[in-house]
């Protein structure tokens, strides 16, 4: 019995779970207020946040929807990572040192907290959430209310409430660090990035070695 | 009550001779098996969304998400939504192309493409969707053309599915990838058990009184029983010729995700 439960929990889509739920709420609240933010230069735009304690990310794509004279906007949330413009990969753990008041920089040089990709998009993305300022508890708790998802209510605050405070954070540290410290601060994630475009065209080769011997199949001998 | 005492055929779920195939757990003339899954479909179309939602408690949206997140799409690709019926995965990857990619709504049936126009319209979305009445079987397009191609709950209705397997890989890029959504078959037998009764005695009767139209939804219950499971989905796969096939079971395999690559 226990194994069939936990199959079932293997495959009960956590992921898909969290990510329409934000969807549905980010979009809710940015009907209401979406007069009062400027899109413009986050149309088609994509943030992902990576956190150590999710085991997968969460990409955030801003999609233009109706052609009108006002600003209708509607955000996806996705887990996908083939596209994005701005990566920040941090913990929960390490958004409550930010609280703490630790500087973004501190927590960047410490490896604790990356940003990777155009830095402008995070700086916007974090205005939007400004704007926005979502009560999660409240705007959850109407939605997925009940007991079976109260672990998620939990979660999905604690994620949300963490992202909102980093996004101030961000805002406030992003003009300095790209003033000051972007050129010395060598980051795991350049590294990282380096190893995945490595991989990438490792996986392009293999891909183009597959189409040479299908190709060559079909050649007269 | 298990599918035994449905009368279900006990021939593979493959086509069982040169010109019958099944509808749901009838034997049919395939020349037949277009016409009546049309009948279904025209009658569903409507009230196809409501039911989804109904029919599955709403998981199949998160089904759907699952196929967006494994799709790998980015913006400027080019898509094809086969079998898309409403427009469900359209609608997502419409927005994830972005203005440079191009997203094809194709469906054998034009209540289901009418219905799903009218979807994606309201939602604003019109700028990068082109939409084409089609049999998965002879897919109208050039060869090379699509990056992603996806097939969600349709490959069932097909009449020859190998043909339209081959098809798929024919429009798909070198490189590009096939996704099928499709029911499958539970990993556990009581979860099997218990699916059985749901399908045939729940969900017919949900069919009849929201749609008005349980025997649509009889045939829709019948069919996924008559779909390969996994494994001979995955062995169709790689006989059409695609390569690095894979399948994840979703909710304890009442759902598989299929994943193969033209290279
Ligand atoms: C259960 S619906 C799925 C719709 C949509 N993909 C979704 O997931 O909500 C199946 C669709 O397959 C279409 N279909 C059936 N046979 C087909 C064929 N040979 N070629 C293309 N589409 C077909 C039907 O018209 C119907 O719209």
């Amino acid at each position: 019995m226990s194994s069939l439960f936990t199959q079932i929990a293997k495959q009960f889509m956590f992921s898909q779970t969290l990510t329409a739920g934000l969807e549905i709420i980010i979009n809710k609240v940015l009907t209401l207020k979406s007069a009062f933010f400027s899109f413009d230069k986050l149309a088609h735009k994509t943030l992902t946040i990576a956190l150590s304690e999710l085991d997968f990310p969460l990409s955030f794509t801003v999609v233009p929807t109706k052609e009108s004279r006002f600003n209708t906007m509607n955000v996806l949330v996705t887990s996908l990572t083939a596209h994005t413009d701005c990566t920040i990969t941090t913990s929960i753990k390490t958004l409550i040192e930010l609280q703490t008041q630790k500087k973004l920089t501190e927590l960047i040089k410490q490896d604790k907290l990356d940003v990777t990709g155009d830095i402008k998009v995070a700086q916007q993305f974090a205005s939007l959430a400004e704007t926005l300022n979502i009560d999660w508890q409240s705007e959850l708790a109407t939605h997925i209310g009940d007991i079976p998802t109260h672990k998620l209510t939990q979660l999905g605050k604690k994620v949300s409430d963490k992202f909102h405070f980093t996004a101030q954070q961000i805002k406030a540290d992003a003009s300095e660090y790209l003033v000051h410290e972007q050129r010395v601060v060598v980051t795991k994630s350049q590294i990282e990035l380096f190893n995945q475009a490595v991989a990438d065209i490792d996986a392009q080769t293999q891909t183009l070695e597959a189409r040479i011997a299908r190709l060559s199949e079909h050649l007269p001998q | 009550m298990s599918a035994s005492d449905h009368n279900k055929p006990t021939n593979s779920p493959q086509e069982s001779a040169e010109n019958t195939t099944h509808f749901g757990y009838q034997t049919i003339d395939k020349e037949d098996k277009v016409s009546m899954v049309a009948g279904v479909f025209h009658s569903v179309a409507k009230q196809y969304d409501i039911m989804n939602d109904l029919m599955s408690f709403g998981i199949h949206r998160l089904w759907k998400r699952f196929t967006i997140d494994a799709s790998g799409v980015r913006p400027g690709n080019k898509v094809l939504d086969l079998a898309g019926g409403t427009g469900d995965l359209t609608a997502k990857f419409s927005q994830l192309v972005g203005k440079s990619g191009q997203v094809v709504l194709a469906d054998i049936n034009s209540s289901m493409l009418n219905v799903g126009r009218d979807k994606l319209r309201d939602k604003g979305l019109v700028q990068n969707i082109d939409y084409i009445q089609a049999n998965a079987q002879y897919l109208p397009f050039e060869d090379n053309t699509f990056d992603i191609v996806t097939i969600a709950f349709g490959l069932r209705n097909v009449t020859d599915k190998d043909m339209a397997l081959r098809s798929i890989y024919r429009v798909l890029k070198p490189g590009g990838r096939l996704l099928v959504l499709e029911f499958s078959k539970p990993e556990h037998e009581l979860l099997n058990k218990a699916y059985d009764f749901y399908s045939f005695n729940i969900l017919p009767k949900m069919g009849e009184l929201v749609a008005k139209d349980g025997d649509s939804y009889k045939y829709l219950a019948e069919s996924i029983r008559m779909h390969p499971d996994q494994e001979t989905l995955k062995t169709m796969l790689d006989n059409a010729g695609f390569e690095q096939t894979s399948f994840k079971n979703l909710t304890g395999g009442v759902v598989a995700l299929h994943k193969g690559y033209k290279f």
